[in-house]
Parts: C-alpha cells; structure tokens; sequence
C-alpha cells in the first residue's frame, strides 16, 4: 500500500492497541479514542482528495464535530469517576456500581 | 418269621426305646426326682447293654447281621431317602461297647457331678448324646448317619460348654463346633456327590453302583469330614481344648465315642476307598502325620487331661494309618479297644483331680499310689494297655496294625512316623505315671483323698477288667476279613515291643534327671515348639484372621475411602473442577481491557487469515 494509506491505518491500529492495552488511567484509553479519531479524519480527507468526488468534501468537517461530542462526552465520564471513585484508575472500574 | 433275625430286630429296637423314654419322659413339666439321673438315666443304658448282648451273642454265634428299614421317609420319583437302620459286625459290636463304656461314665459321673445343681439336665445331654451316636453307627443311609453326626457335634458343644460362665470353656465349644463344620463341608460334598451321580444314599446301592466311577471327589470330602471330626492334623486344636469340659464329658465323648466318628465313616465307606490308591496314601501319610505331631505335643504337656486328650488324638492318626492300609478291621478293632483304656484314663484322670481339690497339673501331684492304690494301678494298667503291653486289650489292635505297616510295600516314612509316635506314646505315658503315682506328693493336704465310694471305683475296676480282656475276647470271637501276614523277620515282629521298650528306657532315664540339673541353660527351643502345640493353634487362630480383618480394613480404607470416592469418584469431581472455575473467574472479573485485547487479537488473527 501506498505510504500514506500505511501511515493514517497504522496511526488508527495503534490508536486501537492503545485502547486496548491500557495500563492505568482512563485519560489516556480517552487520549487514543482521540488519536483514532484523528486518523479517521485523515484517512477520510484524503479519500475525498484521492477520488475527488465533490459529495463526500464535507464529511471530515462532521467527523471532527461528532468527535468532539465524543471527547466531551468521554471527558465528563472522567470527571464522573473521579467524583465517584475517587480517582480514574481503570481497575476500580470492574464492579458494576457506583 | 426266623426266631433268630426276631430276637435280633426287637433287642435293637428295645435298645432304641430303652434309651428313647428317660429323654421323653423330661418333656413333661412335672419335675424330675432328685435322683433320675442315677435311678432313671443309668438304669436305662445299664438295661439297654444287657439287651444288647443279645445280638451280639447271636451274631458271634450265628454271623447274623440285620438290616431294618422301617419308614419311607422323603421320597420324591428319582430319590428316596428311608429309615434304615444296619446291624453289621461293626455296629453289632460297637454298640454294646459303647453301652458298657457309658454306663461306666454315668456311674461315675453321679459322684463327680454330686455337686452340680444341673445334674439331671447333664445326664440328660450325655444321653442324647449316646442316642446320636448310637443313630450314627447303625446308620444304614448317608442321612441318618449325617443326623447322628451333627447331633454328636451340637451335644460335643453342649457338654464342652457345661460350666458357660468360663470364658475358656466357651471359646473352646466354639471351636469344637467350627472345626468340625469345616469338616462337615467335605461330609455334605460327598452326599450331595453321591446323590448326584449315586443316585441313592442307602449305603448298599452306593457300594454296588460305584464301581465305574471315579470316586476321588467324594473320598476326599469324606477324608475331609474325618479330619475334622477324628482331629487329624489341620483341624485338630479342638481336641485338647475340648478339656474344658468335665471329666465325665471328656471320657465319653473325646475318646471313646465321638471322636472315632469320622474314622468309622471311613471304615464304612471301606468297599469305596478300597480301590482308590490316591485316598489311602492320604489317609496314610495323614495319620501318621497326625499321630507323630500329637505325641510330640504330649511330651511336655502339664495337665494331666491334656496329655490323655493328645494320646487320644494320636491313636486316632494311628486309626487312620489303619485305613490307610486298607484294613478297616482292625481300625475298627483298635476303636474298640482304645474305649475301654482311655476311657478308664479319663476316669482315674477325674478321680485324682478331684480328689486333689481340682488341681489338674502333674507337676503338682504325686505319690498318689499310697494315697488312691486302685486308681492308680487302674491308671498304670491303662497306660500299659495304650503302650501295646502285651496281652492287654492294646495289644491284640496296636500289633497288628504295627505289623500290617511293617509288612505292606507302602510308605516307608509313614512307617518311620508311626513307630517314632509309638516310642513317644510310651514315653508320655510314663511321665504321667511318674509324675501322678510315684515319689512324693507336692501338694498340700488340704483334702481328704479316700477311695470309699463305690460309685468311683467300680466304673473304674470294670473299665480295667475291659481293659484287659477285650483284646483277647473280641479276637477271639470275630473272624477276620483280610487275611494277615503272619511270617515276618523277627525284628519286624517285635519292632513295635522294642520300639515300646526304648522310649520307656528314655523316658526312666530323662525321669530320674528330674531332680538334677546337669546343663546350665535349657534347651528350650524343642520344648516350646512341643509345649506351645507346635504354634499350630497360635498362628491359625490369630494369624489367619488378623490379616482377614487388615485386608477388610485396606480394601475399606484404601480402595474404597481413598481410591474410589476420593480420587476417582465424587471428589475428583470437586478437585478437577475448581482450578477450571477459578482460572475461569479470574478470568471474567468484568474488565474493559480483557475483553478489548480479545477483540484486538481476533482482530489481528482474522486480518492474518483473510490476506493469507
């Protein structure tokens, strides 16, 4: 594949191992939500410009609204949990209760 | 009908009834006079010996014999089984014997039971007992004779068991009667044998019928049930435990009547065993086996019945290397005998215990030949009579079975046993009569010892005349089967005399060694192994069911506790489970991250075998 195509599906994989593997704080699982995200737009934008169809020239510009809500959302979960658990440690995470 | 063969039927009858009504007559409630037992019970088997002369006269003069069968009892399309009774030379004669012995015995059982408060009920035992036997020996069919002989056993216990409240008495009724069910397992084999393939259990029918078959099975239940009955070696601890009983018991039954019961099946089943060789070797080399151990462990016994009841079993080997012979004859004629000596044994033993306030051991009599003369005379010429003296009642059975095993062209180690137990036989007999007779008393004069009462000396003094004429009377009158070896060399004639006479010269000299001490250690190791009855009854009785009982318990304990329910059955369950379950909670704890790593590796592993 092209080194571009290489570079935005190796950016979102790494974003999932990253999510996936977490080690301790939410924040960062949220951090590689955001890195994913971010390869997500770039791969959309480049796709439009690779295939210059005029229709789909708006989509990275929804893309990154709705991630925004996304991180927002995500963000006020963090502070949910630390208010209630005292911390954002993801292993107080496993019970489900408050 | 014949006045001879109606003479011979009634008489056997009578005595059938003569002996029958004192037994019936303790059915009714009303209680027995003080003195039934004497007046009653004696007075029947004194009148039924006198009647039973009877035959016994017509068939010395005549040689009638009589066969009664007298009611269809069970008799189904293919088998019939008949009360039938034989009158035989065998019965003919044993039974008048046996009449005379236990008329004898319950005269002297009158004084030594005096004290009894159960008196009459032991008079009533020894009867029944003597109405089994007599059923015994004049059986005709395998079933009476199978009634009369675990009716003698179930009286054996009865009587041996007399004084219950001793623990040893009971142990050894116990193992009276568990030795001779072992013994009754090869009775029960041969009859049902010979019911299968003999179709009859009427002795005539069985000795004409079983020319073509191979009769090995059968022999050996019946060689089996003799061992066990006549103590033979391997079934013999019953013997001289049996001496718990009283003296009167041990008299009649463990020396004259009971315990011939087996050697006289043999001796019945004779036309069978005639023509098998492998039963007569074993009868032979099991007699003499028997008869050998037996006078060992007589050597150094201490209680006087104890050494009667040894020499008791080991002229019962001797019986059995009779049979072994092939002459039921004179091991019939040696049965005969060996009544009228050890039963006379038997009683001089009992007079002296109770004259000695119960004190049974040897080593703490003596001098008794002041004291008590008649018994003690009485009890030397019996010992002679068993010793084979010659021209007493031993002699005319003991010699010539001597010399029948001397002159046959069979086991010459038999042979070598047989004449080693005769030396030995006079040699304990001997130590009896040294210890009991001679010397100095070594007891203490708490008693009065008097022979005033008639009702002990004269069963006594008629048993010693029997003693000494019965040999000579019985020969005389009975005419042989077999025909002897008369002409022998004169070292085998004699070999049994000289034998006799060279334990007696040990045992004079090991006498007067007595009272000196010429080794500084003993050697005990012969003495144990005689005294401790070749640890014969120590290992069968413990040995053998503690490793039963520790195999029950392993099997209980490590097959099935530990094995089956722990680490095969329920618990493994439990055991293999619980790793599978707590890997497997440890697992799902509900962890965001397991289950995105899952999803990542699937992820990884479907992109790898999609593009390859």
């Amino acid at each position: 594949m092209t080194p571009m195509h290489f570079t935005f599906s190796a950016a979102f994989l790494l974003g999932l191992a990253g999510l996936a593997f977490h080690r301790t704080h939410l924040l960062s699982a949220l951090l590689c939500l955001e890195g994913m995200m971010l390869s997500l737009f770039l791969a959309l934008s480049l796709w439009t410009l690779e295939f210059s169809s005029i229709n789909f020239f708006t989509s990275p510009l929804l893309l990154l609204a709705f991630s925004a809500c996304e991180a927002s959302a995500g963000l006020a979960l963090l502070v949910a949990t630390a208010r209630t658990h005292g911390s954002d440690h993801l292993k107080n995470l496993s019970l489900l209760q408050c | 009908m014949h006045p001879t063969s109606l003479m011979m039927t009634t008489s056997l009858m009578t005595i059938f009834l003569l002996l029958a009504y004192p037994v019936l007559t303790t059915l009714s409630p009303a209680p027995r006079a003080a003195d039934w037992a004497l007046t009653q019970v004696k007075a029947a088997v004194k009148l039924a010996f006198f009647v039973s002369l009877l035959p016994l006269f017509l068939f010395m003069n005549e040689g009638v014999e009589a066969i009664i069968t007298s009611w269809n009892w069970m008799n189904t399309l293919t088998f019939d089984v008949n009360l039938s009774l034989k009158f035989d030379h065998y019965s003919i004669i044993f039974v008048p014997i046996a009449l005379y012995v236990t008329w004898s015995i319950l005269e002297f059982a009158a004084w030594y039971m005096h004290a009894d408060p159960f008196m009459n009920r032991f008079f009533k035992y020894l009867l029944v007992f003597l109405i089994a036997m007599v059923v015994l020996v004049t059986a005709n069919n395998m079933f009476q004779l199978f009634i009369g002989w675990e009716g003698v056993g179930i009286m054996s216990f009865l009587l041996i068991g007399w004084w219950y409240g001793r623990a040893d008495a009971n142990t050894a009724a116990l193992q009276a009667v568990v030795y001779n069910r072992v013994g009754d397992i090869g009775l029960i084999l041969a009859m049902a044998w010979m019911a299968t393939n003999l179709n009859s259990w009427e002795m005539q029918q069985m000795f004409v019928t079983a020319k073509n078959f191979d009769l090995t099975l059968p022999l050996l239940g019946l060689i089996v049930a003799a061992t066990g009955k006549s103590a033979q070696f391997g079934l013999h601890p019953w013997l001289p435990s049996a001496m718990e009983g009283p003296t009167p018991v041990s008299a009649l039954l463990h020396s004259s009547t009971m315990v011939v019961a087996g050697i006289f099946l043999l001796i019945r089943m004779s036309p069978l065993i005639e023509n098998n060789p492998a039963a007569l070797t074993l009868c032979l080399c099991l007699g003499a086996l028997t008869t050998l151990f037996t006078a060992t462990c007589a050597l150094t016994q201490n209680d006087i019945k104890k050494i009667v009841a040894f020499s008791t079993s080991s002229q019962l080997g001797l019986m059995m290397v009779t049979i072994g012979l092939n002459q039921p004859q004179l091991a019939f004629l040696h049965i005969c005998t060996h009544a009228f000596f050890k039963a006379m044994l038997f009683l001089c033993s009992g007079s002296i215990i109770h004259s000695l306030n119960d004190e049974q051991d040897i080593r703490k009599m003596g001098g008794m030949h002041h004291l008590t003369p008649v018994t003690s005379s009485c009890l030397t010429i019996g010992s002679l009579a068993l010793t084979g003296t010659p021209f007493l009642a031993g002699f005319f059975s003991k010699d010539p079975i001597i010399e029948a095993l001397n002159t046959s062209h069979l086991n010459a180690w038999a042979l070598t046993l047989t004449l080693l137990a005769t030396s030995f036989t006079a040699v304990y007999s001997l130590r009896v009569v040294f210890f009991v007779s001679m010397g100095h008393p070594r007891f203490n004069t708490f008693s009065p010892i008097n022979e005033n009462n008639p009702m002990v000396v004269n069963p006594i003094k008629r048993l010693a005349v029997g003693s000494i004429i019965a040999g000579l009377l019985i020969t005389s009158n009975v005419i042989p089967l077999k025909t002897p070896v008369m002409s022998m060399p004169p070292l085998l004639k004699l070999a049994a005399l000289t034998v006799t006479i060279l334990g007696l010269m040990v045992a004079l000299e090991l006498a007067s060694l007595t009272n000196k001490q010429l080794k500084t250690t003993p050697t005990l190791a012969p003495h144990h192994f005689s005294n401790m009855l070749g640890f014969f009854p120590p290992i069968i009785h413990r040995f053998t069911p503690k490793l039963n009982l520790v195999l029950g318990q392993t099997i209980a304990n490590q097959l099935i506790d530990q094995t089956w329910l722990e680490k095969a059955g329920p618990k493994a369950l439990v055991s293999s489970n619980i790793p599978l379950i707590t890997t497997t909670s440890n697992a799902q704890q509900g962890m965001i991250k397991t289950y995105l790593a899952l999803f990542l590796l699937t992820l990884t592993f479907a992109a790898l075998l999609v593009s390859y």
